[in-house]
């Protein structure tokens, strides 16, 4: 009944690991052709997997673990898929349900301890509610903001042996349940003379516009407003990064011309974003003289950090819609001309202190190779079309600044929770969706450890990923952040020299591993490891350790006081 | 920080009330009262008919009164976020109702 439901609902992938209190549904796996089970190694990456697999096709992620260990490993998983907002469902199985309470082996009280990390959970107590269940899950998992969702499954409630009426309902009917989808016309009307009256706009877009599927109209708006945009690290690709009006990324590692635009516009177009701390850095000295338009499916987000001006609440697809329909009426009262003095005062900026490509050519072996002309090469050989997942630290900001992405989907990290080990299954999961697209996992020699477990997965679906590891010999955020602030004292980042051989650790997985430690070889090297279509290939690349991630602002100040590099600040 | 109340109707389901107080919780609120009540008397109540996919029966939803000392700010976030939890029907405090769209009555105090 689960798995008819589950292909009824159009499931298609599940990520998982069987144990005892998922027998029978494992049983019922087998007996069937429709849905694919995918077998992991770790719970965890069963998540991740799911996880990249939905921010890659915007369809929700399924997960069947067993009771006990199983759900605890998945936990990891659905934080990260909490945290940054991703339509999720975990199926775990629980004990019998005579056993509940009883300490019974492998019993953990799922529900409560995932619950902090869920939008919601079920438990089945009737068999009969199964379908009903399932629907609902989807439905939650999937509309207005979405987020994982829990479907806890006493043994007893799969039991082969017991039959019944099956039918499965068309549409989910929540009665305490319904997100804002339609905007209300008079705010819409309130943003309009704001972007109308505006001459220093800048629009702010993040995960909630990718999660909408809001590109074209973002674009749309834009092509009409030409106002400077930037995105958020969960945001990017969102707007083509190649466009000229796009900034770069926002925040702590935000380029700096985003954060001098943020800190001096005086109309902020905040869409599907939520001024979190690595945004906002000090609320009180945000972006002092901006009127913040803020749009959103969840009323929880707005003038929860910032107090918005005006709050658009809806789908935000259908709000920007909202917005171009009302501009176009307007249109003769919108001059986009007067936008020119906010433009060549962004065009300094970024001339000033933007991004310097330049400072990385220099790549003849007296110096050690940059992560940042590492993650230029691969940008230039996948042509900027890859997908491309990671993991969390400087490697992934890196990634965030130098590989520039021009659509949604294609950028796929855990922003929110900042999960190590996501990277690898992430990719996974993206491969099984795409099996013809390039599929990148630059990641850092520490945070490929968490999941490395997954090559082994990668083998046995045969998934040709490409791993960059960025090896920089340490747990090079956490060191950066000692030499910042701690005097240099590097307390447990480094491993004294215990790194494994990581190209005898891929083949002994069955891959092909190349390892890279000169410039002259970084090229060549990367290029060889792409022409192998159909191979997963792990590309080991030792870098400069000492390499900082800038820009990185002040602690605790405006947007306007961030660090240019070990010895300069704005 | 004034003591403040709010009224809250949910489904009665497992689970339920555990939600509300882990909100508090987490964000390092103490309850000072709570009160539990499972609704038997609907006439207290406008829901509009066509929007619930049966009718209430009894004992299937809850009228849930919290006090507690927070600030403005906080109060208006934690009704916000209460309202979010799937199996809420309706929140209210003194100044602010979130309805869902199923229930008619503004005034739940
Ligand atoms: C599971 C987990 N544990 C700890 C951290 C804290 N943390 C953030 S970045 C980082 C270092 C990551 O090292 P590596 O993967 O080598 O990346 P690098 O910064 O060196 O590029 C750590 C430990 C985390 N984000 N996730
Ligand atoms: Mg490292």
């Amino acid at each position: 009944m689960l798995m008819r439901a589950l292909h009824d609902e159009g499931v298609e992938l599940i990520f998982g690991y069987p144990g005892g209190a998922a027998l029978h549904i494992y049983d019922a796996i087998f007996r069937q052709d429709k849905i694919d089970h995918i077998l992991v190694r770790h719970e965890q990456g069963a998540t991740h997997a799911a996880d990249g697999y939905a921010r890659a096709t915007g369809k929700p992620g399924v997960v069947l673990v067993t009771s006990g260990p199983g759900a605890t490993n998945a936990i990891t998983g659905i934080a990260t898929a909490f945290m940054d907002s991703i339509p999720m469902v975990v199926i775990s199985g629980q004990v019998a349900s005579h056993l509940i309470g009883t300490d019974a082996f492998q019993e953990t009280d799922m529900i409560g301890i995932s619950r902090p990390v869920v939008k919601h959970s079920y438990t089945v107590f009737d068999a009969q509610d199964i379908p009903k269940i399932i629907k609902e899950a989807f439905y939650v998992a999937t509309s207005g903001r979405p987020g994982p969702v829990v479907i806890d499954i006493p043994k007893d409630m799969t039991a082969p042996d017991k039959l019944y009426d099956y039918e499965y309902p068309e549409k989910a009917n929540i009665r305490s349940y319904n997100p804002p989808i339609e905007p209300e016309q008079n705010q819409i009307e309130r943003a309009v003379a704001a972007i109308i009256s505006a001459n220093k706009p800048v629009i702010y877009a993040g995960g909630g516009a990718i999660a909408s599927n809001a590109f074209k109209e973002l674009f749309e708006l834009n092509e009409i407003l030409d106002a400077p945009i930037t995105n958020t690290l969960m945001g990017l690709g969102i707007y083509p990064a190649t466009h000229k009006r796009f900034l770069g990324m926002l925040g702590m590692h935000g380029t700096y011309q985003a954060n001098m635009a943020m800190h001096n516009a005086d109309l902020i177009i905040a869409i599907g974003a939520r001024f979190d701390d690595r945004i906002t850095n000090n609320p009180s000295k945000f972006s002092p003289d901006a009127k913040i338009i803020h749009l959103d499916v969840d009323h929880s987000s707005v003038s929860k950090i910032i107090e918005a001006d005006i709050a658009v609440f809806g789908q935000v697809k259908n709000s920007l819609e909202a917005i171009i329909k009302t501009l176009k009426n307007n249109l003769d009262d919108y001059d986009s001309e007067r936008l020119k003095p906010w433009h060549s005062q962004i065009a300094e900026w970024r001339s000033s202190h933007g991004l310097n490509y330049e400072l990385y050519k220099d790549e003849s072996d007296n110096n050690s190779i940059l992560p940042q002309a590492v993650v230029q090469h691969v940008y230039n050989i996948t042509k900027g079309e890859a997908y491309v997942t990671s993991d969390v630290g400087q490697h992934q900001m890196f990634a965030a600044q130098y590989y520039h992405f021009d659509k949604p989907r294609k950028w796929i990290n855990s922003g929110g929770l900042g999960t190590m080990g996501f990277g690898l299954p992430a990719a996974m999961g993206v491969k099984f969706a795409f099996p013809n697209e390039e599929v990148v996992c630059i990641t850092g020699e520490g945070s490929i450890q968490m999941c490395i477990q997954e090559l082994s997965t990668c083998f046995q679906y045969n998934l040709p990923i490409k791993i960059i590891n960025i090896n920089n010999e340490a747990l090079g955020m956490v060191k950066q952040w000692q030499d910042m602030n701690y005097g240099g004292r590097h307390s447990e980042s480094t491993y004294q020299n215990s790194l494994p051989d990581f190209i005898k650790l891929a083949e002994s997985y069955g891959h092909v591993g190349i390892k890279i430690e000169k410039n002259s070889e970084l090229k060549e090297s990367l290029e060889k490891a792409f022409s192998m279509k159909d191979k997963l290939v792990f590309v080991d690349v030792y870098v400069d350790p000492s390499e900082h991630v800038y820009p990185m602002l002040v602690a605790n100040d405006s947007l306007e006081n961030m660090w240019l590099s070990k010895d300069k600040k704005t | 920080m004034i003591k403040r109340k709010l009224i809250m109707i949910m489904e009665n389901k497992p689970g339920a009330l555990v939600r509300v107080v882990g909100l508090f919780h987490q964000r390092g609120y103490n309850i000072e009262t709570l009160h539990v009540d499972p609704v038997t008397d609907f006439s207290r109540y406008k829901f509009i008919e066509e929007k619930l996919e049966t009718k209430f029966k009894e004992n299937e939803i809850s009228r849930l009164t919290i006090t507690t000392f927070v600030s403005d700010s906080l109060m208006r976030q934690i009704l916000r976020q209460l309202n979010k939890l799937i199996d809420v029907i309706a929140v209210s405090n003194e100044e602010t109702t979130y309805l869902k769209g199923v229930l008619l009555d503004e005034n739940l105090l």
